[in-house]
């Protein structure tokens, strides 16, 4: 049997022990290490502005930093690019770093997230924006009223645009010529597109695709519902917003206007929406268009280059990548969105949202100014990856190297059409997304899914929107 | 009476003894220095592994979507599962997916590593050992991009030497049965490599002699696989299978990468839905909820397979 009571010289063996380990740790506690604050700006006193990693290369960090230092030399900004697949992803992980506690001062947000944003996180810009009015009626008067609605939630400013891509209908001006085709008119109707269509795939191979669209929200099958004067959520505007379009709008420019989007109840069950995804539907039985899981913008350039695809929609960051591509300006060209019951389009846009955490807002506002300047926005946006929000900035020397030649359709978009709108982005509208994915990808899958999948989708777009974001 | 004297007994001298309390000692000493070289594993179990399976457990009874302080829901979002047709989709893909995946990866691996067994040169299996087992390494995210890339529909190379022997473009990824095979094609290739390491260790465990007596006795090259060798490597089987079976029902990277799981749901596999849930939908409840059922399922699938090896794994 074991004694279990200590001895002497055990009760002070395991005493010196004790001591040993006591000291250990305490000088392991001392000890100068590396911990989360030692990251570079981090409780600094830096103002944090969080972007979409692949958007922002060390060049156009370079420009923002460094040329706000040179206006604010008394505010320190540090970029945090974050890398992230696209704006749900992005999202995603900027809330993951609000959850943290570390969160930043400004997030750049696009359509997709403005009302998320807006509800749950965002601060209002409207005093800042009344007490600097004087000096921002420049670029108010020089950015389109549609993509500024676009950022109102509830009356309410919550981000000056700074960028914005409308769906217009990119051609590979190779393919025309093998179709004989044309260029098509500024008020081409969806029949012509589809004749255009034919015309094309009767000129070339078996392994060549008409038309290549991408399943999501933006550029796929939204801008057939806006062409038929549809939506996949209902559609109306919030009250309010006065305050801004009276100050820096003209009676023609602001009319119509409201306090921003309200998108809130689901109509996919309608006529209107099937019947664009029975013209898809048939697009895809001929043979003239991907089918919507088939594609995504990753291979697109690749395909569109080769001529092995005729036209896409997308926006005017296009430009810029066929540019950097090989492509010359000459072999592609861009037009609006074929016409059906309207010629209205669908828009994304971006800028940069003030975080209710924050503890630096007046400064994060003098940023806010700062990135949605003429000079910045010219130096961020020289290679055309995106369409600017200053209509001034849409220049034939800007265009002149990267094409296309209609380079006037991307802001033309909004000024020939100016009921052109954004996405349906409610602050559900991750959830909103998936389920526009999933089921349409059922409903193309031939022509008679479509309405039992129009049907599912309308049940879950219905618990989707009655869920508290 | 006899006058003999019967020698005392004289107790023996007591061999040296230890003090009483030595072998406690060593034993207490033993036991502290295991309990020292344990630590760093528990600790890791403990912070890695047991608090986040009762941290989602307790966060599976709560609504939090991150920005506002979690409410208590009780049993709402396991309620809210029952009704909802994506969360039940998937579980039945998963076990699908888990099925074909692992049946076709235990075969593959089985077959490749009784053929490498086989003669050859020594140069060329070790070869083919490093080509089966090189997919492995290889991130499974990147692998699916590439993969997504070759079996596209329209402007795939499958696609392109398919055509090139007549055969009209196949959607891979497009329809419901094609996106499925291909994901568990991708996931096959990508995985059987780990089955065929266990298999070639466990072929060269089998002893020659017993292989030898059965060819005395005149058994044939697949009467020996089927009544000697595969026996012999029950064992690895039951360690190749369960951690297949594991690996399968938390299968994500390909099908998210590959068909998003699409077509509709037909490729969604339970951990997309947990990711959905929690990181596009902001419900960590509800996600923490899915995450506990796969939890209770994964850990019922691998005590049936403890139970059933009884009656099918042979030791030696």
């Amino acid at each position: 049997m074991t004694d279990s009571h200590l001895n002497r010289r055990a009760l002070l063996r395991y005493g010196a022990y004790g001591a040993g380990a006591a000291a250990l740790a305490g000088t392991a506690a001392s000890w100068d290490r590396l911990t989360g604050a030692d990251i570079p700006g981090r409780d600094d006193g830096s103002l944090v502005v969080a972007t979409l990693g692949p958007a922002y290369g060390p060049a156009a960090i370079r420009t923002l930093t460094e040329g706000f230092r040179r206006v604010h030399p008394d505010i320190k900004v540090r970029i945090n690019a974050v890398q992230a697949v696209d704006w749900s992803d992005f999202f995603a992980k900027i809330l993951t770093q609000i959850a943290a506690g570390t969160a930043p001062d400004l997030v750049y947000v696009a359509t997709e997230g403005v009302q998320l944003f807006a509800r749950r996180l965002g601060v209002p810009l409207d005093r800042w924006v009344k007490r600097d009015a004087a000096e921002l009626r420049e670029y108010f008067a020089d950015v389109h009223p549609a993509l500024v609605e676009s950022m109102m939630y509830e009356g309410s400013l919550y981000q000056l645009p700074v960028e914005f891509n409308a769906a217009d209908i990119y051609l590979n001006n190779q393919v025309l010529r093998r179709a004989g085709a044309g260029f098509p008119a500024a008020d081409w109707t969806r029949d012509d597109f589809t004749a255009l269509l034919r015309d094309m795939k009767q000129s070339s191979g078996s392994r060549f695709t008409p038309y290549f669209w991408t399943n999501r929200l933006w550029g796929g099958v939204v801008p057939w519902l806006f062409a038929n004067d549809t939506n996949l959520l209902a559609e109306s505007k919030a009250p309010g917003g006065s305050w801004l379009w009276d100050t820096f709008y003209p009676a023609d420019r602001r009319a119509g206007r409201g306090g921003g989007f309200r998108w809130t109840t689901p109509q996919a069950d309608q006529p209107r929406v099937e019947e664009a995804y029975d013209y898809l539907a048939s697009l895809i039985q001929e043979g003239l268009c991907t089918r919507p899981e088939g594609g995504n913008g990753q291979n697109l350039i690749g395909v569109f280059s080769t001529g092995r695809v005729g036209v896409t929609p997308a926006g005017g960051f296009w430009a810029g990548g066929l540019h950097l591509a090989g492509m010359r300006p000459g072999t592609f060209d861009v037009q609006f969105f074929p016409r059906w019951r309207t010629q209205r389009m669908q828009f994304g846009a971006a800028g940069y949202a003030l975080l209710r955490t924050s503890r630096r807002q007046d400064e994060a506002w003098e940023f806010i100014k700062y990135a949605a300047r003429r000079d910045t926005l010219t130096r961020l946006f020289e290679t055309n990856q995106t369409t600017p929000a200053r209509r001034s900035m849409l220049t034939a020397d800007r265009y002149a190297e990267s094409g296309p030649a209609h380079w006037r359709v991307f802001y033309d978009t909004l000024d020939r059409f100016p009921d052109t709108a954004p996405i349906p982005a409610p602050p559900q509208v991750a959830e909103v997304e998936q389920v526009l994915l999933k089921h349409t990808g059922t409903a193309l899958s031939s022509p008679r899914s479509v309405r039992p999948a129009l049907r599912r989708m309308q049940g879950d777009l219905e618990k989707a929107m009655e869920r508290d974001v | 009476m006899t006058n003999t004297r019967i020698p005392a007994v004289r107790p023996r001298p007591a061999p040296p003894s230890a003090p009483a309390d030595r072998p406690a000692t060593r034993d207490r000493r033993t036991r502290l220095l295991a309990a020292l070289f344990l630590a760093p594993t528990v600790v890791g179990i403990v912070v890695f592994t047991v608090v986040p399976i009762v941290g989602s457990v307790v966060l599976s009874l709560f609504h939090w979507n991150v920005i506002d302080s979690p409410r208590f829901a009780g049993a709402a979002n396991y309620r809210e599962l029952a009704g909802d047709s994506t969360v039940l989709v998937s579980f039945r893909n998963t076990l699908v997916f888990m099925v074909l995946a692992v049946a076709l990866q235990l075969l593959v691996a089985l077959v490749l590593a009784l053929a490498v067994n086989g003669r050859m040169p020594v140069w060329l299996r070790s070869v083919f050992r490093s080509a089966f087992f090189f997919p492995l390494v290889l991130s499974a995210a990147s692998i699916s991009v590439v993969m997504k890339y070759l079996f596209n529909q329209d402007f795939g190379v499958v696609n392109w030497l398919l055509g090139l022997v007549g055969v009209a473009p196949v959607p891979w990824l497009t329809s419901e049965n094609g996106a499925m095979a291909t994901v568990i094609l991708v996931y096959v290739w990508q995985q059987f490599g780990f089955s065929f390491l266990l298999f070639v260790g466990g072929l060269n465990n089998v002893p020659k002699e017993v292989h030898e007596a059965a060819a005395l006795d005149g058994a044939t090259g697949l009467r020996k696989h089927l009544h000697i060798t595969l026996p012999l490597l029950s064992p690895t089987l039951l360690v190749a299978s369960v951690v297949g079976i594991i690996n399968a029902l938390q299968v994500f990277e390909q099908p998210y990468v590959l068909t998003d799981g699409g077509p509709g749901d037909s490729t969604r596999t339970v951990v997309m839905v947990i990711y959905e849930t929690a990181f596009e939908q902001l419900r960590f409840g509800t996600a923490s909820a899915v995450g506990v059922l796969l939890f209770v399922l994964i850990m019922a699938v691998t005590a049936l397979q403890f139970r059933l090896s009884r009656r099918f794994v042979h030791y030696q």
